[in-house]
């Protein structure tokens, strides 16, 4: 066991050195291997077998099969690399996900720079473990979601991807290990629960006056229109007047900002907790509520939006992660 | 559980299908009528499942009932088929099972790699021009599977393009792994199938060799080197028949332990040889025997090849392909006796009853005659003189045939006046065999001679005091089938090919010429692809490399190795030089290299104008207008439409900027 792990190691090591992370690659010697597939190693016995039967029987046709069969093999193992090298892969923008879910991450596939066609099922999958995801070269669309378990809260290296192809004839595996340098934040799993922090605002957890901002709910007044305002603001009606674009505007009922605030309490209830918090995040925001949070000793002051979301779901993840 | 259907609109599946069908089909004759019709229906269910019209397939309970059935029937009827037709039939069965089943990945690999194994087992038993093609076809078609499985939504035409360009690449080194690839011999004795005999046979009734007569199968083709032989002296033998028990001659089964004996002692038997000596190749049909072919005294320095002590060529292996073989035949040196004492042993037995009135005649004939010589003049004469007709149509002689064939019918074929001729000489106390062989062969040009079944003849071998005589009855009888074979001689009655369809086609002089023609390209393949032997392999290397000592045969290896090598790389040639189709862009990219030796690299969002202006901030000076000249033109050229006078003045300003470019940035790094 410990042998196989120190093995696994050494492989890692050595992986890293020979093709280091990075976020875009092209596929070229350096990082391609390639071997004859099972079925590849099957060809070679059948290559054989047919040569035994071709003599024993002094069959020079058999033979001559034989031979053709071999000579394939070797035409093909040129194809397959050929077909493989030449591709890059790019990284797209990565997503955040939920402890417990799934993160999304999305591959660019582009064509050499000689825009030969390539051919051929590509197939993804994380090192060592199943295929993932297969992608037809000559008839795919960018770009390929990979998806890679969360289990747990915090940042979240993906593994390496192990690309394979078995162009043309399915002799040979060409394959590589890529490691795409990014981190996805995993936000701890929301856990419903209700919000007590609406009642408990009113006993001092509440801050600020209420104020009057901008909304859709109710309208308030009619003022000039400033481009960049959405057109379904505007009061056709005085437009149609002639009184120049005109906007309507709106208000929302002006909200109370809430606090939310880790208790102090044992670390067996923290990562509950730090659920809870999130699930109430979630529902305040969609409430377009304003909301601060306080962690620790770490404070985000109340605001809303879908950055402020990110910003405390981010710490929230991370809370704790560091040490 | 219902099982998902895999094979729904599955080209590779379909394809495989299709192999597997056409490759059970070609094994007609092997094959039991039951793994056909198994076959049939594992395609029948392929096919619903492609075009979707069963949506599951069958259950793996049910497949595995069949199995089981099927194993019981074939181990039932398997066990008369012997060890080749038995795998044979195991093989087609399993595969058809397997595609009945044919679900996973690695079921469809190892069916296909099955296919491939029973495409070379199909050219054991068909080695002709026409399945030879065949069965190239079907490897293409297995090939062009594999590629729909790899990728399956290639269109048809690009999928056979492709395939074809990786066939066209690998056939040359195929044939000159084949040409070079030494020979080995068998490497052990393979089961062979048994039933269809074709050809003569080691048991003699006469009467067999007139059924003989009526096909006009080849039997094999010589080519002489330099002297052919007249038609008088083309007395193929093949089989010595020693035992006669007053109705069929046969092998002795002495000569036949003895035989076996030399053999496995390796003993061969090395007759006195002298004079002069037709030297040819011969390639013999398949036979399922081992028996081969030669003229007279018929030394072979071929491996395979071997001699035993009466004069009877045998091969080390059956013959279930076609197999070529170099003789040389001394016609002028007599055939002493192999083994004396036992050869005059052997052919001097006759059944103890039996045939009484030839017993009689014989007894007679010897008391007035007292020499040998006279005693076979007479014994001619009983032929010449008696009234004998020679047939096709010999009547059934069950009981004392040589009585009934001599006295009553006096009508016969080869064999029975060579069964009678010997036993009236062993009753005369001369020793005396049957020979079975061929007698003729018809000459294509100065080439080639084929000989056809028809040309099967017996004849009669006497011990004199010079060796072995030869004695032929027949012709006393019937001269013409001496000169012009059998056709002539049985014209009178036209009988000859009476049974075989077409044969009176043979008298069309264009439809005989075409005929002639197919036997031309028939021959041309047996002779170079099918007999290419080892000694072929060794004159082409010795013609290549003079003297085959080790370091040359070394050096040869590598050079073959390298060959290859670079056939391949060859082959690929183009992806590994720059691509020139767009000239403008080459240049232009030549262009950007430099510049990214000068550690200004364009990032691939950028367009070609906007890094221009890149380049101008950081080399201003010459190499910046030089940069935007190419850039202009560059544009100039993809981006918009020319006349053809333009693009070469564009063309060959690029050519001149690329060079000023390379100086002005030198000169600014330097």
């Amino acid at each position: 066991m410990a042998k196989a792990n120190l093995l696994q190691r050494k492989m890692h090591a050595w992986l890293e050195r020979r093709i280091p992370g990075s976020r875009e690659f092209t596929l070229n010697r350096n990082n391609i291997f390639i071997f004859p597939s099972r079925f590849g190693l099957l060809y070679l016995i059948l290559c054989l077998a047919l040569f035994i039967l071709g003599t024993n029987y002094q069959n020079n046709l058999i033979l001559i099969l034989g031979y053709f069969l071999l000579s394939l093999f070797l035409v093909s193992l040129l194809a397959s690399y050929l077909n493989f090298a030449g591709i890059r892969l790019q990284l797209g923008k990565v997503s955040h996900s939920f402890a417990g879910d799934v993160a999304n991450l999305p591959i660019w596939i582009l064509g050499p720079d000689n825009d030969r066609n390539r051919f051929g099922r590509l197939h993804f999958s994380w090192y060592g473990q199943q295929v993932r995801q297969s992608v037809e070269l000559s008839n795919m669309t960018n770009p390929v979601g990979l998806e890679l378990d969360s289990p747990e809260r915090g940042i979240l290296r993906p593994p390496r991807v192990t690309l394979c192809s078995y162009y043309p004839l399915g002799l040979f595996r060409c394959w590589t290990h890529l490691s795409f340098d990014c981190e996805v934040i995993v936000y701890p799993a929301p856990l419903p629960c209700n919000l007590p922090l609406i009642s408990e605002t009113a006993k001092g957890e509440t801050e600020g006056p209420l104020s009057v901002e901008d909304g859709h709910d109710n309208f308030d007044s009619l003022t000039e229109y400033r481009p960049g305002q959405p057109l379904y603001h505007v009061a056709w009606k005085q437009v149609a007047k002639g009184q120049g674009m005109i906007s309507k505007k709106f208000s929302s009922q002006a909200r109370q900002s809430a606090w939310l605030k880790l208790l102090p309490q044992g670390s067996d209830r923290l990562e509950h907790q730090l659920s809870e918090l999130c699930f109430m995040i979630l529902e305040l925001d969609s409430a377009g509520m304003t909301y601060g949070l306080e962690l620790g000793g770490m404070r985000h002051q109340p605001d809303k939006g879908n950055e402020h979301l990110h910003r405390c779901l981010t710490a929230l993840a991370l809370y704790r992660m560091g040490s | 559980m219902p099982r998902l259907n895999p094979s729904a609109h599955n080209h590779a599946h379909l394809l495989l299908s299709l192999v597997l069908l056409v490759n059970a089909a070609s094994l007609f004759e092997p094959l039991q009528l039951w793994i056909l019709l198994l076959v049939l229906c594992a395609v029948i269910i392929r096919l619903s499942l492609f075009l979707n019209w069963q949506k599951h397939q069958l259950s793996v309970r049910t497949l595995n009932l069949l199995a089981v059935l099927s194993a019981i029937v074939l181990a039932y009827f398997g066990w008369q088929l012997g060890l080749l037709l038995g795998m044979l039939n195991l093989l087609v069965m399993a595969s058809s099972l397997k595609l009945m089943l044919l679900a996973s990945r690695r079921d469809y690999f190892q069916l296909i790699s099955v296919q491939f194994f029973l495409i070379g087992t199909g050219l054991v038993f068909n080695q002709s021009i026409a399945f030879s093609m065949l069965y190239g076809l079907l490897t293409l078609l297995l090939l062009l599977s594999l590629a729909f499985h790899i990728s399956p939504s290639s269109a048809w035409l690009q999928q056979s393009h492709r395939v074809g360009m990786l066939c066209l690449q690998a056939l040359p080194i195929a044939l000159l792994l084949f040409l070079v690839m030494p020979k080995l011999g068998p490497m052990w004795q393979m089961p062979t199938a048994k039933g269809t005999e074709t050809g003569l046979s080691e048991r003699v009734t006469p009467g067999d060799v007139a059924q003989l007569a009526r096909s006009a199968d080849l039997a094999f083709r010589a080519t002489f080197d330099s002297i052919v032989p007249n038609t008088s002296q083309r007395y193929w033998r093949a089989l010595t028949l020693e035992d006669f028990d007053g109705k069929s001659w046969q092998v002795h089964p002495y000569r036949q332990k003895l035989r076996e004996r030399y053999r496995s002692a390796g003993l061969a038997f090395r007759p006195a040889i002298e004079g002069p000596s037709f030297d040819y190749q011969v390639i013999a049909e398949p036979t399922q025997q081992r028996w081969l072919f030669g003229l007279d005294i018929a030394i072979s320095s071929d491996p395979q090849v071997w001699l035993s002590h009466d004069y009877q060529l045998v091969s080390r292996i059956n013959l279930q392909s076609s197999l070529a073989y170099k003789v040389k035949s001394y016609f002028m040196a007599p055939l002493q006796e192999g083994i004396p004492e036992l050869d005059n042993r052997l052919n001097l037995q006759v059944p103890a009853e039996g045939n009484p009135r030839t017993r009689e005649l014989a007894l007679q004939l010897r008391a007035e005659h007292v020499g040998d010589k006279a005693y076979l003049q007479a014994v001619k004469e009983v032929f010449t003189a008696g009234g004998f007709r020679y047939t096709l149509r010999p009547n059934p002689m069950p009981v004392d045939p040589v009585d009934q064939f001599l006295f009553e019918d006096k009508a016969g074929f080869c064999a029975h006046y060579a069964s009678a001729a010997a036993y009236m000489l062993r009753l005369g106390g001369i020793p005396a065999r049957m020979v079975t062989g061929y007698l003729g062969g018809e000459m294509r040009g100065d080439r080639y001679m084929s000989v056809y079944q028809y040309d099967a003849h017996a004849w009669v071998e006497w011990l004199s005091d010079q060796g072995w005589q030869r004695f032929d009855p027949t012709v006393l009888v019937s001269p013409l089938r001496l000169d012009y074979g059998l056709e002539r001689a049985v014209a009178y009655e036209e009988s000859f090919l009476l049974d075989t369809p077409l044969a009176g086609f043979r008298n069309i002089a264009w439809l005989n010429e075409f005929r002639l023609m197919l036997a031309d390209m028939d021959y041309l393949w047996s002779r170079w692809v099918l007999g290419f032997s080892r000694e072929n392999q060794q004159d082409m290397l010795k013609s290549l490399l003079g003297k085959l000592t080790p370091t040359r045969l070394a050096l040869f290896g590598l050079a073959l190795v390298l060959a290859i090598a670079l056939l391949l790389g060859l082959y690929q040639l183009k992806h590994w030089l720059p691509d020139r189709s767009n000239p403008s862009a080459w240049y232009y990219k030549k262009a950007l290299k430099l510049l990214a030796k000068q550690g200004l690299q364009r990032p691939s969002w950028q367009g070609p104008q906007d890094f221009n202006q890149e380049v101008a901030q950081r080399f201003p000076g010459k190499a910046a207008r030089c940069f935007g000249q190419l850039t202009y033109h560059y544009m100039r050229m993809n981006y918009r439409p020319m006349s053809e006078q333009e693009q070469k003045a564009s063309l060959s300003q690029l050519r001149r900027l690329v060079p000023q470019l390379k100086q002005a940035l030198s000169e600014g790094g330097g």
